[in-house]
């Protein structure tokens, strides 16, 4: 029986090309989601060992609550400089360095435009000398010595075309540029850089001063004399550290930070791709159902004569499912394959340079190659369990009767899987519990098996319905064109249904950007007052920067927002100080009780409602802020306002927050056009004033409208090339079905070529029949994603999505698009309909 | 009294009337070397207007292939072969396509029908196919002589082996074709569906002066026809002018097989 179900897989591998494609696809997002988190991970990892290698100890303060995890670990508290003679003095310790690293030192490219941009971070350090401990390593030039001397690192620099000697303009933590000579290029550890990341290097003396860091060290570097291991100086060190410092081996720092960096790029890089394949692999299932249904429906006598002949149906069954675990099988394999192609091709589009080689762990493979073949052959059973009901009678009798009525079983199991998954989504989406993603997944799941399993009950009325102007410009292609698409419902339903899934997720999606879009602009429109705001691309700027527009005569109203993070009852939240004489002027809060003016009082909040409702927050309640720099604050709630899309947090005066965090700089400067001054002229104004500061982006209201609503193009284009593999496989799919479609109807493809069918209307005949599916697919995708976005955005009520709001030009745009897979997926079937050979084809078998 | 001719030499419509379709000389062969089979090997013959002929032989002599090659399903190796005026030799794809949606009905064997429409977007496939209305007297007057009425809305599947034939047929003619070529038509139908079938192709004939040429194995159609060309490894060895079931069956005899 294995032997049959071989040859006949090796008959029909042409027609089982595709869905080895779909199976290559998805697993190949799966390998390649792997080996690119893999890849970075290990290079981390080669750095962390490297850049630690000579470090026996590492002595920090405590972690900062609330700022765990990222790349490279938590921040930790700085120690005094002082605490170096402390290290200093263990026995055993050879040297001791203090390490100053920050983020916060922007380079100015030859284009006058911060390197980096929004990609990796920028660092700023202080060069260490003792070469042993020191991460760094000059590769040419001198160390800097002169307060104006930086060294850069050697992948930064290669990347800009910074040379030894050259100028070099710097942005500090407070916006304010300095230039600097270049003296030399250095790697970290054993590579260029920090994965990405730029590092400038400072002499102590200019980082302490550039990096805030007067006084203290981030942490401090300690080797060990020789014949004192690592673990026996850590434990001296941490016996002489006061309470405030504690002291790891080079070690544990590095797998700290390892492990740290693990998770972080699982949690940003490795779960959302793995996300999309399965999405992908999804979608794949549906194919891989069709293509052995098909497969299935072919071979009904072939199969009904293997069981005349005694095949039991448990043999029928496995015939079937060796069949598609050996597909599956093979096609995982090429999938990885593909993936290690992928991953290469995504690393060199995020740009680590450090990479030699990627990282193949067996992990991947096994796991690509079983969820693969696990997919496949779960994709088979159905196809397979309808072989076994083939009666051995159906090897004898003359046409196959096509049974098209949907069982009521399945009907009603599709209303029960649409209603169950409608109920996990809302119950995800408005209650909040330990489950809410797994509840929102599962909901999104059983909203598109639901709706699978009921689609072909609409493919009848759809296909009618869309069939009719393609029956009027077509004729007897179209004509016969809507009959093809209506004669299998099922075999339609499920190859418009894959289609469906990608496009209802891009019309979700797209329905929630357009909402924040709508939610923002609103409150943009509603909340803002002030004519302009400026803002920076780096964490936050210098209080100078407000300083200068205050001074602009052609100005007014000039208000700084700062924004700092404090513990409230354990979790860290961020809250944002303002001055209260200057909030009316530039931001309207509706109030649903109290008054704005309430913050004029010192410590005095107002808050929104939705982080009232949430932490169970009243007005006039006291409220304990646990500032990170070591103060205890109690707030009374003096106010609570409508959550918006712009603002929203505790906001206090400029004068609560200004003792608890001196260095508070702003987070964003708000202004007016002066009385009498027109708005142009303010701009123009504003914009000359914060030249000097590189990082600004000072913006009119409406400017800044247009820029929120290009960072959320960018990210709804980033979903939708996520998703483009969801769709091609769909795609796929269609172009399969129809491939297996005409094969089939070869003959009645030749009777009517015989009566006078012309190659080009046969074409066309197969083309539209493609179109159709594709529109129903479209239909379904549409309805299921506006229905779906309207009840996600809905349910982000709270967190300012005040509008819910449908994209009419992108939902056209997206039943285009699918018109157009329609004609595209049709491409080769059309060319195998019109090759049909009339005489072969009417020739009785 | 039928009139035979006997084999080998040229044979042409035996009367006057003008000529539907001719082949001269035409050779069909299929492979090359010595897997080499001469399908048809000479045949010159001509079939009159409004005339129902049937071709007879043994099988493997090349009725099939005759019957292709005359409607423009398939091509000659050498010779000619003419619908009307036209030489079909010189015809590219497209237009042997046109010249079978205007000039030529088929009738197969089995599996004419598309299975998606009812009997009636059947019939009126071909015109639907170019784009032409069907002139609503003609068509009303085909379907009623097949008989088949109600069943009009029906889909194939739902009509019997004998009834399908009949749309088939009533397809063939509602185009009004020049010339209906039909491949054993009654090879599927029990006796009386056959009877049926070929009652009503005299009809279309004597009635609506249809041009038919049938292939047949069955002495019974055969009888209905007007003239019978019997075939023999490629060549026309005899012909028969109103036949009847015992004279053909008798030539069959002696064409032994
Ligand atoms: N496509 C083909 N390739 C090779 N040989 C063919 C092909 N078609 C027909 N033949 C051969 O040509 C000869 C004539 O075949 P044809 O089908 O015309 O016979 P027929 O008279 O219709 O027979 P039957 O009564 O069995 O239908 C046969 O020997 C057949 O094997
Ligand atoms: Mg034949």
């Amino acid at each position: 029986m294995i032997g049959v179900s071989l040859r006949s897989l090796l008959s029909h591998k042409l027609r089982l090309a595709l869905t080895t494609i779909a199976v290559i696809l998805g697993v190949s997002f799966v390998a390649g989601t792997f080996i690119l988190t893999d890849t970075i991970n290990s290079t981390f990892m080669s750095i962390f060992a490297t850049a630690n290698a000579g470090v026996a100890v590492t002595v920090h303060g405590h972690p900062i609550a609330g700022t765990s995890g990222g790349i490279g670990g938590g921040a930790n508290h700085p120690v005094p400089t002082s605490l170096l003679t402390t290290v200093r003095a263990v026995p055993g310790v050879k040297d001791a360095v203090g390490n100053i690293f920050r983020e916060g030192a922007t380079l100015i490219g030859h284009n006058g435009k911060p390197i980096g941009g929004n990609g990796p971070p920028t660092f700023g350090a202080n060069w260490i000398t003792d070469s042993d401990i020191s991460p760094y390593h000059l590769r040419s030039g001198t160390p800097p010595e002169g307060p104006n001397d930086v060294v850069v690192d050697a992948g930064t620099a290669a990347k800009n075309g910074l040379v030894v000697g050259g100028s070099l303009p710097i942005v500090f933590l407070g916006g304010v540029e300095e230039h600097f000579t270049i003296t030399g290029i250095a790697g970290y550890g054993s590579s260029d850089n920090l994965a990405g990341a730029t590092i400038a290097l400072f002499t102590e003396a200019t980082a302490e001063r550039v990096l805030d860091g007067q006084n203290k060290y981030d942490s401090i570097l300690v080797s060990a004399q020789s014949g004192v291991t690592d673990v026996v100086l850590r434990e001296r060190i941490a016996m002489a550290l006061p309470s405030y410092a504690e002291a790891e081996t080079g070690q544990q720092a590095a797998a700290a930070a390892e492990q740290s960096t693990e998770s972080t790029i699982s949690t940003f890089i490795g779960t959302p791709l793995l996300v999309f394949a399965f999405i992908s692999l999804f979608v794949g299932s549906f194919l891989i159902i069709n293509t052995f249904n098909i497969l299935v429906a072919q071979r009904t006598r072939e199969l009904a004569l293997l069981r005349a002949l005694g095949a039991t149906r448990a043999q029928v069954m496995t015939s079937v499912l060796v069949e598609a675990a050996v597909t599956g099988f093979v096609a995982s394999m090429l999938g990885f394959g593909v993936g290690i192609l992928i991953a290469r091709a995504l690393l060199s589009v995020f740009g680590s340079t450090a990479t030699t080689g990627i990282t193949l762990l067996p992990r991947t493979f096994i796991v690509a190659v079983l969820v693969g073949t696990i997919v496949t052959v779960i994709a088979a059973t159905l196809p397979a369990r309808r072989a076994t009901r083939i009666a051995p009678v159906a090897a004898l009798s003359e046409s196959l009767p096509e049974t098209q009525d949907l069982p009521r079983r399945r009907i009603a199991l599709g209303l029960v899987i649409f209603v169950l998954g409608c109920a996990a989504l809302v119950a995800g989406l408005f209650t909040s519990n330990s489950v809410t993603l797994q509840l929102i997944g599962g909901g999104f799941l059983g909203v598109f098996l639901g709706v699978s399993l009921l689609a072909p009950l609409l493919v009848v009325p759809v296909a009618t319905v869309i069939g009719w102007p393609v029956r009027r410009l077509r004729g007897a292609a179209g004509l016969l064109a809507g009959e093809n698409a209506r004669r299998n419902p099922r075999r339609t339903a499920l190859t418009a249904a894959a289609l469906m899934i990608g496009l209802a997720l891009v019309t979700c999606v797209a329905v929630l950007t357009d909402s924040v879009r709508v939610s923002t602009n609103n409150a943009i429109e509603g909340t803002l007052r002030a004519d302009f705001i400026v803002f920076t691309q780096g964490p936050d700027f210098d209080t100078q920067a407000a300083g200068a527009l205050a001074k602009d005569p052609k100005l007014t109203d000039v208000t700084e927002v700062r924004v700092t993070p404090v513990l409230i009852r354990g979790s860290s939240e961020s809250i944002s100080a303002i001055d209260p004489s200057e909030l009316g002027s530039v931001l309207t809060l509706s109030m649903v009780s109290g008054d704005a003016s309430a913050i004029g009082t010192t410590n005095t909040a107002i808050v929104d409602s939705t982080e009232a409702g949430a932490a169970g927050v009243h007005m006039g309640q006291l409220v304990t802020f646990n500032f990170p720099q070591g103060a205890t604050v109690r707030v009374r709630i003096g106010g609570i306002y409508t959550a918006n899309a712009l603002v929203s947090g505790y906001i206090v005066s400029i004068a609560t927050m200004q003792p608890q965090v001196p260095t508070a700089r702003d987070d964003v400067v708000l202004a007016n056009a002066a009385p009498g001054v027109s708005s142009g002229q303010a701009e123009a104004a504003l914009q000359h004033d914060v030249h000097a500061f590189p990082l600004l982006m000072a913006m009119s209201r409406s400017q800044y409208r247009t820029f929120v609503g290009a960072g959320l193009d960018s990210f709804l284009n980033l979903i939708t090339t996520l998703l483009a593999f969801a769709i091609i496989i769909a795609v796929l799919g269609i172009a399969n079905t129809l491939a297996l479609s005409v094969l089939e109807r070869t003959r009645e493809i030749g009777v009517l070529r015989a009566l006078g069918m012309t190659r080009s209307q046969t074409r066309s005949m197969v083309r539209w029949e493609s179109v159709i599916i594709s529109l129903l697919g479209a239909v379904l995708g549409l309805a299921v994603g506006l229905g779906l976005g309207v009840v996600v955005a809905g349910s982000l009520h709270d967190l300012g999505i005040t509008n819910v709001a449908v994209p009419g030009g992108n939902l056209i745009l997206y039943a285009l698009a699918a018109g157009v897979f329609g004609v595209l997926a049709a491409i080769i079937p059309t060319i195998r309909a019109a090759r049909v050979d009339i005489l072969r084809a009417i020739a009785t078998e | 009294m039928a009139e035979t001719t006997t084999a080998g030499v040229s044979t042409t419509a035996s009367d006057s009337r003008p000529i539907a379709a001719r082949t001269t000389d035409a050779v069909k062969e299929y492979g090359k070397g010595d897997a080499m089979v001469r399908a048809l090997d000479g045949i010159t013959v001509a079939f009159g207007k409004g005339q129902f002929s049937a071709i007879m032989g043994p099988s493997g002599s090349g009725k099939s292939t005759l019957l292709h090659c005359i409607a423009g399903l398939d091509r000659l190796t050498s010779g000619s072969v003419h619908i009307g005026d036209i030489e079909l030799g010189s015809l590219n794809d497209r237009q042997l396509t046109m010249l079978r949606r205007e000039r030529v009905g088929f009738i197969f064997q089995s599996f004419n029908l598309v299975p998606t429409l009812s009997a009636l977007d059947n019939i009126v496939l071909p015109l639907t196919i170019a784009g032409r209305k069907p002139d609503p007297a003609a068509l009303a007057e085909v379907v009623r002589i097949t008989g088949l009425g109600d069943r009009l809305k029906h889909r194939p599947n739902q009509l019997s082996g004998g009834q399908q034939q009949r749309v088939a047929a009533a397809r063939a003619l509602a185009s009004q074709p020049e010339i209906i070529f039909a491949d054993e038509p009654t090879g599927n139908l029990d006796s009386s569906a056959s009877t049926d079938l070929l009652d009503f192709l005299r009809h279309a004939v004597s009635a609506l002066g249809q041009t038919i040429l049938m292939v047949t194995h069955d002495p019974l159609a055969a009888a209905h026809a007007d003239r019978v060309v019997f075939l023999a490894d490629g060549r026309v060895v005899s012909e028969m002018l109103g036949p009847t079931a015992d004279t053909v069956l008798d030539v069959m005899r002696h064409l032994g097989d």
